[in-house]
């Protein structure tokens, strides 16, 4: 699995990060799928979290120079990436859809794909590639005939033929069965290790908090949350949370919550029940159990933190 | 012309299915003319040749129907099940692209309509009468050009381009240009048959074109351009739908 990885060309600019995004919308007629969104990513493995629609193969594709964004500026390796063919020579795309040639062998699709890159020996590339993702074995068959776990690895092959500093994945491990998607993981650990900038999107909580130095989490187009995993967790189980609550009888309810542990503080509001809790796990569980001994019944319970909010319903939520 | 595409393109369409299909579209002109042979009509071979058998059944029907298959299946495919992005997410010209999927959607469809023109208008005009067939061939090679450019075009702007394709086929170029003379200048039917009467030195009694020879040359050149570049800078802007 080592064989042949070299350290990417091109990571010694690495004061530019290699993707930029600034204040960058993309909407479709009048529905915004991705809400002025700002970030960068430098080398290490970078994990687009968020639920299915959230707005994270948008985002690959503004990367990737496959959709034009509608406001702002999306910069990959120091250059605008909309109609920028010259990136492709930098970057590897591993697609979300399944769809590859199904006549031509393994083999035949990486070759084709070094060839397109006018690679100067693309049958050593090809080779290389392929030996990357440890499908030697299944080289020559047809990709027709491949599982969806076989095709991801052949299309991460022909992602990598060119040996590139960057490598744009959308939901990569999607159909990979459990031993094809750790050795997906650790090949692209290695990568990063050498210094290359990964990027992948994953609706699945697990594989980005196995997999990545840095989470971008996605909710509903916007950024809800950035940085280290272990530190969006952190933040969402030790920080105080506000909820509000709207109830049948609120001021039952605030009586008997400011009971319990979870919570730290109680407050009637104009219009229901404002609760502070500092372990929203144990709060989550407590308060329907509290309205039920004490019958009452609750309307409504969000979030008051409106910045946490969506991190926190897709988490929560899973 | 980027030669990895082209080979790649020619094995997506020479799938068994399709290659089947064409060849069986391409044998009934050959058909046709065998039975006239054997029908022993009345009708002067020339005026059969000329007006059936090239422009009602090869020019009308054959050269719209293989291009259109060839055209909008070359680039559109790929298009549509997203396989596109293997080519686009390369340091490739667009007009490279288009060039070998335009040049492998075209050697088909020209070496079906040459084989069937040329095999056909033999069987029933013999040795005589060598320059109509060379017209007739030549036009099918340059007006298959022409389609391929407009269709191959019209895949990259939507992914309805065969039922679009179908209707300039036979409700523009079939019906309106019958009913309104001026259509006769935005029909690539048209400029093929003018070129073929460019060509041909044959009689006005046996075969005119309603176009002027080099008008429909000049049209058919401008419009195959257009068509490319067009093509070439959809493409360049090509959106990729971000559905699995």
């Amino acid at each position: 699995m080592t064989a042949g990885l070299r350290p990417p060309p091109g990571t010694a600019e690495s004061a530019t990060p290699a993707i930029r995004l600034e204040g960058v919308s993309r909407w479709y007629g009048n529905v915004v799928a991705v809400n002025k969104i700002s970030f960068s990513v430098g080398p290490g493995i970078t994990g687009l979290l968020g639920p299915n629609g959230a707005g994270k193969s948008t985002i690959l594709h503004m990367i990737a120079g496959f959709l034009k964004p509608s406001g702002g500026s999306v910069e990959v390796l120091g250059s605008p990436a909309w109609m920028n063919r010259e990136m492709h020579r930098r970057t590897g795309l591993v697609p979300e859809r399944e769809a590859v040639y199904p006549f031509l062998t393994g083999y035949e699709f990486v070759l084709l794909n070094a060839r397109l890159h006018g690679l100067p020996d693309p049958r050593a590339a090809a080779r290389r590639a392929i030996r990357l993702v440890d499908m030697e074995q299944a080289q020559d068959r047809e990709t027709g005939g491949y599982s969806k776990g076989m095709k991801q690895r052949m299309k991460l092959a022909a992602a990598l033929v060119h040996d590139p500093p960057l490598l744009l994945l959308d939901e990569p491990f999607s159909g990979a069965d459990p031993a094809q998607r750790l050795r997906m993981m650790a090949l692209l650990q290695e990568m990063a290790a050498a210094g290359r900038t990964i990027v992948f999107s994953s609706h699945i909580l697990e594989e980005v908090e196995r997999l990545s130095d840095n989470v971008l989490v996605i909710v509903a187009g916007r950024l809800a949350a950035s940085g280290d995993f272990h530190a969006i967790r952190r933040l969402m189980t030790d920080h105080p949370h506000t909820f509000a609550l709207r109830s049948s009888d609120d001021r039952r309810l605030g009586a008997a919550l400011v009971a319990d542990p979870s919570v730290i503080g109680v407050e009637l509001t104009d219009g229901g029940l404002s609760v502070r809790t500092s372990d929203f796990g144990a709060f989550a569980l407590a308060a329907p159990r509290v309205a039920h001994d004490n019958r009452v019944t609750i309307f409504e319970i969000l979030p008051a933190d409106r910045s946490l909010e969506s991190v926190f319903s897709y988490l929560v939520n899973r | 012309m980027n030669g990895a595409i082209f080979v790649l393109t020619l094995r997506q369409l020479l799938g068994k299915r399709r290659a089947f299909f064409m060849v069986a579209l391409a044998a009934l002109p050959v058909l046709a003319a065998v039975i006239f042979r054997l029908a022993d009509a009345e009708m002067s071979p020339q005026r059969w040749t000329a007006d059936d058998l090239f422009e009602g059944l090869i020019v009308t029907i054959l050269l719209p129907l293989i291009t259109l298959v060839f055209g909008t299946t070359a680039l559109g495919m790929e298009i549509e099940d997203g396989t596109v992005v293997y080519l686009l997410a390369k340091p490739l010209r667009r007009f490279d692209v288009i060039g070998a999927k335009l040049a492998a959607a075209w050697l088909p469809s020209a070496v079906l309509l040459v084989l069937s023109t040329l095999i056909s208008t033999s069987l029933v005009l013999g040795g005589d009468n060598s320059s109509m067939i060379l017209g007739f061939t030549i036009a099918v090679v340059v007006g298959s050009l022409a389609y391929c450019s407009v269709f191959m075009a019209a895949s990259v702007f939507t992914s309805h381009s065969l039922i679009g394709g179908l209707i300039y086929v036979f409700l523009w170029e079939g019906v309106m240009t019958q009913l309104f003379a001026g259509t006769r200048y935005v029909s690539v039917r048209q400029y093929t048959l003018g070129v073929a009467d460019l060509i041909a030195d044959t009689s006005r009694r046996v075969f005119e074109a309603e176009l002027n020879g080099i008008a429909a040359l000049v049209l058919m050149a401008v419009v195959s351009a257009a068509a490319i570049a067009l093509a070439v800078r959809r493409l360049s802007r090509f959106e990729m739908s971000t559905s699995a």
